[in-house]
C-alpha cells in the first residue's frame, strides 16, 4: 500500500477515539436496533476503520465524511437526537463516505455471533448435528402439511383456455391464428451481427 | 490417471453439472478425459458452517463487469453471477430443485406465438427426446419424490409455505422434487437438516458432481482432473477444427493440452468468453460464431423472494435451504398478463445473506425492521421463465483485465416486461400465501446475483439461428461441443439443473458413438 507521503495528516489520520465513537453514534442511528448490545456496534466501527487504514481512498472518504457530519449536525453529531441524526444521513447517503460505512456495516454487523443471538439465529450447525434432532419441524402453531405430490386431478401444462400459436387453437377449440411478422417457429431472421 | 500434454485428448472445460456429469459418462464408457477445471479441489470437510465465509472460499470472484438496467448493475456491479469457481462447480452450492421442463417449454415460439423483444426459437429436441434421459438424471442424483425415493419431512419454513399454498387454493405443493437424500442412497447418507446446504453441504448428502460424478470418474482410471486450471483458449489447425486448448495453472505459467474434442461446460458467462476469447483470423467473431448468437439470449430466470413476518417463530433457518415446491403457477396460462409459468419454492437466508440480499442499498428503520423479524420470518423464491433477447449478452470488456491480463466478461441485462409482469404476480401471489396464514407484514427482495445463467450458445436446428445442434455440438465446428447451461434455447419455468445433467448425459452417447464411428 502506497501513502500519499505529501499529505501526512492524511496517513496518520486522526480517526481516533472520537472518530471510533461518532461511527458508532452513526451506526446506531443507521442501523436502529436497540436490542443489540455495544460490542457488535463497536466491532464494526473498528472494522470500518481498518479497512480505512488500508485503502487511501476510503481514509479519504472517512476523513471528508466525519467533518461533514459535524459540519451538518452544527457542531457535534453525538449530540443530535434520533429524528435529527437521522435526517443528516439522508442527506449523506448518496456518498461514498456512506456508501462504504454501509457496505461494510451490512457485510459484519449481521455476521455477529452476539447479533445472531439477539436475533435467534444459532449460527455454525453441523457439528451440532444439524436440526434433525433439535427442532427443524418444532413449528407447531399451524397443522402438519401433506408433504407427497398430489394425488388429485394432475396439473395441466397449459390452462385450457390459452390459444397456441402454431395452430391457432386453444385446447377447449378457441380460435385464432398467429398472424404476425415475426418469425416462425424453426427460425429467426436476425440482422447482422457485427462485433 | 496422467495423460501426456502432446496426446490428443478429449479435453473438458469445466466440472461443473454439465462437464462432471460428460466426464463421468464417457470414463464410464471406456474413453480417457482430460477435465480442466478452473478452481481448486475442495472437499466436503473444508466447507464452512457460516455465509460469507464458505461464499469466499467457494464463489467465482475474478472481476466481471455489468450493464442494463437490471439492479445488479447498481447493487453488485462486479458479481453480477453467484456461481462456483471449483471442482464440482456450482452443483457444489445449489440447492437441489429438479423438476422436469413440460413439453410446451420446448417449442416457447409455437406456443408463445409472437413476443415483441424476445428472441424465442423452438428447441430443436423435444421433451419425448429428454425423457429416458431425464429419468436417468433423476436416478443418478436421487431425486425426491421420483423413482421410489421418499421426500424430504417438512421443515419450519415448508410449513408456512405449505399451509399458506392449501388456504389460497394450491394443490400441486410438496417437499420435492428435491436431489437431496430424506434417507441414505447411493453411498450418501439422509439430510441431517443443518441448514447449510448452499455452503457446501458438509453432510454430503446432497446431490453434487464433487460428491458423485467426479470419484467415480477417478475410480475408472481414465480421468486426468486439473484443478486449479483455467483454460484461456481453444486453439484449431488449418482446416478449422478444433486442435487444442491453452490453459494457466495457479502460478499463471501456461500450457497447452493437444485435443482431439473439447467440450466447453464453463457456465452461460464463462463459456461464451472462452469462445470469444478464442477469435483469430479464421474466426474473426470467436469460435463457433457463424451466426452471431455466442453470448446473446443470456437468460437468468424472472426471480424475486418474499420474506414475511408472522407474530409467532418461524425458525426457517432450521432445516434444508430449500425443501418445497408449488407448481400450481408453472402452467402457461397468458390470461395471468404473461407467457411462461413459475415455481414457488422455499428459501432460507441467515442474518448475513439476508442483510446483504433483502434491499441492498437500504438502511434505517424499514431495513432494520426486516432483520429484526428474524426469528419470525418465513422465505420464498419465485422463478420462472424469462424471455431471450438478443441485446442480453455477454461481450469481453477489453478495457477491464482479469490478474491475468483477460478481458473480463461484461453481462449486459434488461427485463423484459414479460418477465417483469411476472415477477410482479409472484410477488402477489406469495404475499396472498403468507397473509392467508398470519403475516403481520412482507418484504420484497429483488433478484439475487444471478444463480442460474443460461442460453448464450443456443441450440437450434439452423445454424443461422444459434451455436450448437441438437447434441450440443457446434455448427460450426465439429469436434467442438458445448455441454452446460449455455445451450438452452429457452430457459422454461424449471430451475436448470436437471435438464443439464439429462443433456449431457445424452451427449455422452453421442460423443462415444462419433468416437467410434469416426463421426469426429
Ligand atoms: C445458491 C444456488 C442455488 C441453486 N439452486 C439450484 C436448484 O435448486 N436447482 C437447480 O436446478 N439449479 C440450482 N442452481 C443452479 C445450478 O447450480 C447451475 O445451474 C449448474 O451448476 C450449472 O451447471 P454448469 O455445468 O453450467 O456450470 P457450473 O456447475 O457452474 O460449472 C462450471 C465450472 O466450470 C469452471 N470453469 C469456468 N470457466 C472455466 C475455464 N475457462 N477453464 C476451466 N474451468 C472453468 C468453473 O470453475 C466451474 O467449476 C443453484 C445455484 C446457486 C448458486
Amino acid at each position: 500500500m502506497t501513502f500519499p507521503a505529501k499529505y501526512p495528516q492524511l496517513n496518520e489520520m486522526e480517526l481516533t477515539d472520537d472518530a471510533h465513537d461518532v461511527l458508532i453514534r452513526l451506526l446506531r442511528v443507521a442501523f436502529p436496533h436497540p436490542d443489540f448490545p455495544d460490542g457488535p456496534y463497536e466491532r464494526t466501527a473498528t472494522r470500518i476503520l481498518n479497512e480505512a487504514r488500508e485503502s487511501t481512498w476510503f481514509r479519504v472518504a472517512l476523513t471528508q465524511g466525519i467533518l461533514t457530519l459535524g459540519q451538518l449536525a452544527g457542531g457535534d453529531f453525538r449530540n443530535l437526537d434520533d429524528d435529527a441524526a437521522t435526517s443528516v444521513l439522508r442527506r449523506i447517503e448518496a456518498t461514498a463516505f456512506f456508501g462504504f460505512i454501509r457496505r461494510t456495516t451490512v457485510l459484519n454487523l449481521y455476521d455477529d455471533p452476539e447479533v445472531w443471538e439477539v436475533l435467534g439465529y444459532e449460527g455454525p450447525s453441523f457439528d451440532k448435528g444439524g436440526y434433525i434432532n433439535r427442532g427443524f419441524n418444532d413449528l407447531d402453531w399451524l397443522p402438519e402439511p401433506r408433504i407427497e405430490l398430489y394425488d388429485g386431478e394432475p396439473l395441466p401444462d397449459i390452462a385450457p383456455n390459452a390459444v397456441l400459436a402454431s395452430t391457432g387453437k386453444s385446447p377447449t377449440g378457441g380460435q385464432q391464428t398467429d398472424t404476425s411478422n415475426q418469425p416462425g417457429s424453426q427460425e429467426t431472421v436476425m440482422r447482422k451481427v457485427s462485433k | 490417471m496422467k495423460i501426456d500434454q502432446n496426446e490428443e485428448a478429449v479435453v473438458i472445460v469445466g466440472s461443473g453439472a454439465g462437464g462432471g456429469t460428460l466426464a463421468y459418462e464417457l470414463t464410464k464408457k471406456g474413453i480417457p478425459v482430460v477435465v480442466l477445471e478452473a478452481g481448486p479441489y475442495l472437499r466436503n470437510e473444508d466447507y464452512v458452517n457460516n455465509e460469507w465465509e464458505a461464499f469466499n472460499q467457494m464463489a467465482w470472484l475474478d472481476p466481471r463487469t455489468t450493464s442494463g438496467s437490471w439492479r445488479i448493475t447498481t447493487d453488485f456491479p462486479n458479481l453480477p453471477t453467484w456461481i462456483v469457481k471449483a471442482v464440482g462447480g456450482t452443483t457444489t452450492h445449489w440447492s437441489g430443485a429438479t423438476p422436469r421442463f413440460k413439453e410446451h417449454e420446448f417449442k416457447a415460439r409455437s406456443t408463445y406465438g409472437r413476443v415483441e423483444g424476445a428472441n424465442l426459437l423452438d428447441w430443436p429436441i423435444t421433451k419425448e427426446d429428454l425423457d429416458p434421459y431425464y429419468e436417468r438424471a433423476e436416478i443418478a442424483m436421487g431425486s425426491t419424490h421420483t423413482h421410489g425415493r421418499k421426500p424430504l419431512p417438512a421443515n419450519n419454513n415448508y410449513k408456512v409455505f405449505a399451509n399458506g399454498a392449501e388456504r389460497i387454493g394450491y394443490k400441486h405443493y410438496a417437499t420435492g422434487p428435491y436431489a437431496t437424500n430424506a434417507e441414505e442412497y447411493d453411498g450418501r447418507p439422509a439430510s441431517i437438516q443443518d441448514g447449510f446446504n448452499f455452503q457446501g453441504d458438509k453432510n454430503k448428502s446432497k446431490w453434487s458432481t464433487l460428491v458423485r460424478e467426479i470419484p467415480r470418474a477417478e475410480d475408472t482410471g481414465l480421468l486426468d482432473l486439473r484443478s486449479d486450471c483455467q483454460v484461456v483458449q481453444i486453439t484449431h489447425d488449418a482446416s478449422g477444427r478444433a486442435d487444442s486448448v491453452l490453459y494457466l495453472d495457479d502460478e499463471g505459467n501456461l500450457h497447452r493440452q493437444a485435443a482431439k474434442l473439447v467440450a466447453v461446460a464453463g457456465n452461460s458467462i464463462e463459456t461464451p468468453r472462452l469462445l470469444l476469447m478464442s477469435a483469430t483470423a479464421m474466426f474473426p467473431d470467436g469460435l463457433a460464431n457463424s451466426s452471431g448468437q455466442v453470448g446473446r439470449n443470456y437468460m437468468r430466470h424472472t426471480t424475486g423472494s418474499v420474506f414475511s413476518r408472522f407474530d409467532k417463530p418461524v425458525r426457517m433457518y432450521r432445516g434444508e435451504t430449500m425443501a418445497g415446491v408449488i407448481a400450481d403457477e408453472s402452467i402457461h396460462n397468458p390470461d395471468r398478463g404473461f407467457v411462461g409459468g413459475y415455481y414457488l419454492e422455499t428459501i432460507s437466508l441467515g442474518p448475513a445473506f439476508l442483510a446483504s440480499f433483502a434491499d441492498p442499498g437500504a438502511w434505517g428503520a424499514d431495513f432494520a425492521e426486516i432483520m429484526n423479524a428474524y426469528l419470525n420470518t418465513a422465505g420464498l423464491w419465485v422463478i420462472g421463465e424469462d424471455m431471450p433477447q438478443e441485446s442480453n449478452r455477454i461481450t469481453l470488456n477489453s478495457a477491464v483485465t482479469d490478474k491475468n491480463g483477460l478481458p473480463v466478461p461484461n453481462v449486459n441485462f434488461d427485463d423484459h416486461a414479460n418477465d417483469v409482469a411476472m415477477r410482479d404476480h409472484g410477488y402477489q401471489q406469495a404475499e396472498k400465501l403468507y397473509n392467508s396464514v398470519g403475516a403481520v407484514g412482507s418484504h420484497r427482495a429483488p433478484p439475487y446475483p444471478s444463480t442460474h445463467n443460461l442460453g448464450t450458445s443456443r441450440m437450434s436446428a439452423r445454424p443461422e439461428d444459434g451455436v450448437v445442434d441438437q447434441w450440443g455440438r457446434t455448427h460450426d465446428i465439429p469436434n467442438l461441443f458445448v455441454s452446460d447451461g449455455s445451450v438452452f434455447t429457452t430457459g422454461a419455468a424449471a430451475n436448470p439443473t436437471l435438464t443439464i445433467v439429462a443433456l449431457a448425459i445424452r451427449q455422452a452417447e453421442y460423443i462415444a458413438d462419433q468416437l467410434k464411428t469416426g463421426g469426429i
